[in-house]
């Protein structure tokens, strides 16, 4: 492993621990800022009728996908598509800007699979869609907008296709 | 992450984000938002805490439902590592869109 990448997981792991650093992190980092209206739309059927998916920017992945790429500054917008029905047993996170060893011994932190599936069980959440979608987060540069008119875009018909009702997104 | 949220709002399907940098979520303006000042890489919490897994979703989803203007952040009051679960309040079926 690259020494950029070492540093960059050595800070990562601080950062968890330390408020303080954190801090340093997040101001480090600037967002891209939008402007006008906001999307907007409210549920239209009830949470125990609705189909849900989750979209992940933690860098979950299938253990045989190409991983996420650590390597350019700007981050990696492209996404991976995952089988609800396998990942938990069949999983590997890439992600070197967050600590992660919590969320290896327990995904479902960062993509709450499990306990949505109890939530179906219980009849409070319709169900959940077979697939879900992971990306790595920490876009930047001339990665923003190949993020926003492009890969966004796929997920977005991936869902349609799916007919998915509802959307939680989570991050790392 | 809020960028991505964006998009899929833009397209009709109703979006909640769950972060945990509130100063980002600020700038990015997504359509709803529950906000929970916890550790980077934690957030639905610790790892095998299913109540509190549980309630974060909970929580998630009554702000889907009950949030009304655009660009909503819900300060959750869950405190890290020192919430009772057993004694939360989930929301009922009224909250969650009947």
């Amino acid at each position: 492993m690259s020494f950029a990448r070492l540093k960059n997981r050595l800070l990562a792991r601080l950062a968890t621990r330390s408020p303080a650093l954190a801090k340093r992190f997040v101001d480090a980092y600037k967002p891209w800022e939008t402007e006008g209206a906001i999307p907007f739309v409210r549920p239209q059927i009830p949470l125990r009728q609705a189909r849900l998916a989750v979209v992940t920017t933690s860098g979950i992945h299938h253990a045989s996908q190409t991983p996420f790429d650590m390597l350019d500054k700007d981050g990696d917008p492209s996404f991976r598509e995952l089988d609800g029905a396998t990942l938990l047993s069949d999983f590997k996170i890439t992600h070197d800007y967050y600590d992660h060893s919590d969320a290896d011994r327990d995904p479902n932190i960062i993509l709450p699979l499990e306990p949505l599936q109890q939530l179906v069980d219980e009849g409070v959440l319709g169900e959940l869609a077979p697939t879900h979608y992971a990306f790595m987060g920490h876009i930047d540069g001339r990665h923003i907008l190949t993020l926003i008119e492009e890969q966004a875009q796929e997920i977005v018909k991936r869902l349609k296709r799916d007919r998915v009702d509802l959307v939680l997104l989570t991050p790392a | 992450m809020g960028l991505i949220q964006r998009e899929i709002e833009r397209a009709g399907i109703p979006t909640i984000g769950i972060s945990i940098v509130r100063e980002y979520s600020e700038k990015v303006r997504p359509p709803r938002t529950l906000f929970l000042r916890w550790p980077f890489g934690h957030p639905l919490g610790e790892p095998h805490n299913r109540p509190q897994q549980r309630a974060v979703l909970l929580e998630a989803f009554r702000a889907l439902y009950q949030i009304e203007q655009a660009g909503s952040i819900v300060d959750s009051p869950f405190r890290w590592r020192r919430e009772k679960y057993s004694d939360y309040q989930p929301p009922t079926r009224a909250d969650l869109g009947g």
